[in-house]
């Protein structure tokens, strides 16, 4: 047992939040409200950046062109993301497509795949939402299959080369990786609540081989979720980052701010306010921890954290959310403050991968058997 | 960074378990699952306190020299973790968590070699005599009045909210002894024997029908200033240090977790388990304990690496006592109108001879109600905020 951060956790931590709040400049890539203009070109040269980093190879395997770092490393990273209001593809890309091609893609999709994400040349988003959440079928046809269904919101898509797309086939569930531009393809594309990009795809009769199903699995359900947990780890993480800074600034306004001839900051009732405001974050931060450590752990385990914790932060975030808005008074509720778009992304987290009630209801499931709620979670380890 | 315990830490807390299942009777686990107040009784606790003293357990968290065990962090917080969880009682923490670390910082030799070996053992109880009836919160305008009169002090005044009092032969206690300056000045740390003459108990029944508080009446009362803690109008640095003792984290954390098993056991065993607002409560309330589970290992993880732990300890107890309450108040909502029975013997376990699940029932209530403490004694919530935004947020 050891929560302590080793010394390349902090360069890596420190090195981020560095980089990001130098260069990563929010209006630049988010535009006023009424600037809904193009900056393909910002993005992409702020993705070259990511790649020089080595950010974008993190997690993969040496053999893949990786760096071989875990869950750790890609939570301080997208703690540092929620942070700055980084919308680049990173946790869409690198931690749920590269992972699930990572985790079951045959040799040649692995090589073909992973060393260009690494380099910064491939961007995949993935036409899914929470575990189990499918609206493409596969048809078999030939030697491969047609896809056919819809999915709107698709998170990251207009930034993506390909989509890798969780399809039916009978029973089972396989993962197609298709190019944005293939026949059959649409994407719609869209801004997002918190200033991202997305699309509403539609595929109709897309031709596939079974070289571009996954693994050449039939059926990928158990990897599909565990990337998704991990995804879910990985985008708590970016929440508490968020969350943080939304304390922050919140503190810091209260101190400045004078009302009845003294900072509201002296008022019992906001200051009280601002308590349970850190100790949401600190929770949060707290079960964000135990869904990162427990992202390799057996299945039972995992889920257990992952929804313990989806359902925990987006209490902790909504909770944070509203009163960073109520306590900054009317300012707090203008387009003109970043806590509003800091808000605004908690609230994508809520509804990402399965919303807070969902995973109440996953989690409660969990629960329901009286051993698993009486077992501490240091005492049955995780892995 | 890792969940994992190291295999040395694993085989310790299967030892731990072994030697629980070994020697907790059953009769006490019984009881302890029928203790409605918050501290189960000192008799209770005692006989298990004396096979923990045999085994050389007692005080986990002494050093070697005073009898303790010499165990590392992470071996006490399994040791408080498995006990809790097993329904093992607790005895005087007030003896070996506050008053002995007291002790072996400020002590003369003398009063280490008086009062640290029968705490070990055991045989002496300690309660702590802080809050007065005009003194709760603003504890630092205490008025119980310490007078010097040759080697000894004459103490009037009063004291209350002092838990077990009536079963407690010492008292370590906060009195005034100047009213020159600053208010935090002109108090000291004392001992003092409870059977001293001008001492007078009155008990203060709980709303949940149980006596675990009292109120201590001081009557021209000698005490010796052999007695005092530290230097005399120093006992405010003394109660500071001491504070840092009052937590209890894998305490707390073992007994929620146990509590709320039994409450999910009680939920499906009446049919609730898919009753909507029961099962997001329980889902809510499990993910509470997770996250204040994790805040505690990561204070252990900062203690057993040397760092400090910092002000994010100090909303353990903010967290813990909501939680505490939270799991009773989700065992009152499932047991519906089977509350509306009451029992007012105390303890539960000797006035009851029911099948086990309808005595547990009648736990449910005095539970409940006893346990509405937790957010107040020990520094309320409120004070908690006050000391969290100060030194966190530098508000």
């Amino acid at each position: 047992m050891d929560l302590q951060r080793d010394t390349e956790h902090t360069l890596l931590a420190d090195s981020a939040e560095r980089m990001l709040s130098e260069n990563y400049d929010f209006s630049a890539r988010h535009g006023s409200p009424a600037d809904q203009g193009d900056d393909a070109a910002w993005a992409d040269d702020m993705w070259r950046q990511f790649a020089e980093l080595g950010w974008l190879a993190l997690p993969f395997a040496e053999e893949d062109g990786g760096l071989g770092a875990g869950m750790v490393e890609i939570s301080i990273l997208t703690e540092a993301f929620g942070r700055n209001m980084v919308v680049e593809p990173y946790i869409t890309t690198v931690v749920l497509c590269g992972g699930l091609v990572a985790a079951i893609g045959t040799p040649e999709q692995r090589a073909e795949t992973l060393p260009a994400i690494g380099e910064g040349a491939l961007r995949i988003a993935f036409m899914g939402g929470a575990a189990g959440d499918i609206s493409v079928d596969a048809a078999p046809s030939g030697d491969g299959y047609v896809l056919s269904g819809a999915r709107k919101s698709v998170i990251d898509a207009p930034m993506a080369g390909r989509l890798l797309v969780p399809a039916r086939i009978g029973e089972g569930i396989g993962v197609f990786m298709i190019d944005c531009d293939a026949t059959g393809v649409t994407l719609r594309p869209h801004r997002t609540l918190d200033g991202g990009r997305a699309a509403d795809v539609e595929l109709t009769g897309v031709n596939v081989g079974r070289a571009q199903m996954l693994g050449g699995l039939e059926d990928a359900s158990d990897a599909i979720e565990a990337a998704i947990d991990r995804t879910i780890a990985a985008l708590s993480a970016d929440a508490v980052g968020a969350m943080a800074k939304l304390v922050e600034e919140t503190v810091e306004y209260t101190k400045t701010r004078e009302q009845f001839g003294k900072p509201i900051s002296k008022f019992q009732v906001l200051a009280h306010r601002l308590v349970d405001m850190k100790v949401s974050e600190e929770e949060a931060r707290a079960v964000t921890t135990l869904a990162v450590l427990s992202a390799d752990a057996p299945a039972s385990k995992r889920r257990r954290a992952v929804s313990s914790a989806k359902s925990k932060v987006g209490r902790c975030a909504r909770f944070v959310g509203q009163n960073a808005i109520q306590t900054h008074g009317a300012i707090g509720t203008t387009a003109d403050l970043t806590i509003g778009s800091y808000a605004k992304r908690l609230m994508v987290y809520e509804a990402s991968y399965g919303s807070t009630a969902r995973h109440a209801e996953l989690y409660a499931a969990i629960i329901a058997d009286p051993d698993t709620a009486g077992a501490g979670l240091l005492l049955s380890p995780a892995a | 960074m890792d969940l994992n315990l190291a295999p040395e830490d694993v085989a310790f807390a299967e030892e731990v378990r072994t030697f629980i299942d070994a020697n907790l009777p059953d009769a006490t686990r019984r009881a302890m699952t029928l203790t409605t107040a918050f501290l189960n009784e000192p008799e209770l606790g005692y006989e298990w306190h004396k096979l923990l003293h045999k085994k050389g357990w007692s005080v986990p968290s002494w050093p070697d020299e005073w009898g303790g065990p010499g165990w590392t962090p992470v071996q006490k917080y399994i040791f408080d973790l498995e006990s809790a969880r097993a329904g093992a009682p607790v005895y005087n923490g007030q003896g070996s968590r506050m008053v002995g670390p007291v002790l072996m910082h400020f002590g003369t030799d003398e009063q280490k070699n008086k009062y640290l070996p029968s705490i070990c053992s055991g045989e002496d109880h300690w309660c702590q005599g802080y809050s007065e009836p005009g003194s709760g919160s603003d504890l630092a305008s205490l008025k119980t009045k310490a007078v010097a009169d040759g080697d000894d002090y004459i103490i009037n005044g009063q004291k209350i909210w002092t838990s077990f009092a009536h079963k407690s032969n010492c008292m370590f206690a906060l009195v005034r002894t100047s009213t020159e300056g600053k208010r935090q000045e002109g108090i000291t740390f004392i001992l003092l024997d409870m059977d001293l003459p001008g001492i007078t108990i009155r008990p203060i029944i709980g709303n949940g029908g149980d006596h675990e508080f009292n109120e201590v009446f001081f009557d021209d009362v000698r005490v010796p200033q052999s007695g005092r803690v530290g230097e005399e109008n120093k006992g405010w640095d003394v109660a500071k240090y001491l504070l840092e003792f009052e937590r209890g984290g894998a305490l707390v954390a073992g007994r929620v977790r146990a509590q709320f098993a039994k409450v999910v056991r009680l939920i499906r065993d009446r049919g609730l388990i898919d009753d909507a607002h029961i099962r997001i409560r329980m889902a809510e309330i499990g993910a509470d304990l997770d996250t204040m589970e994790m805040v505690d290992i990561r204070v252990l993880s900062d203690l057993q690496s040397g760092a400090n732990p910092g002000a994010i300890s100090s909303m353990l107890k903010m967290r813990w006592s909501s939680i505490r309450q939270e799991v009773s108040e989700l065992a009152l909502d499932a047991a519906g109108e089977d509350i509306l029975k009451w029992e007012p013997e105390r303890p539960l376990y000797d006035a009851l001879q029911l099948p086990p699940d309808e005595e547990e029932l009648l736990g449910i209530a005095p539970r409940y109600l006893n346990f509405r403490a937790y957010t107040i004694l020990g520094g309320t919530n409120e004070i908690q905020a006050e000391i969290l935004g100060k030194r966190v947020l530098g508000l």
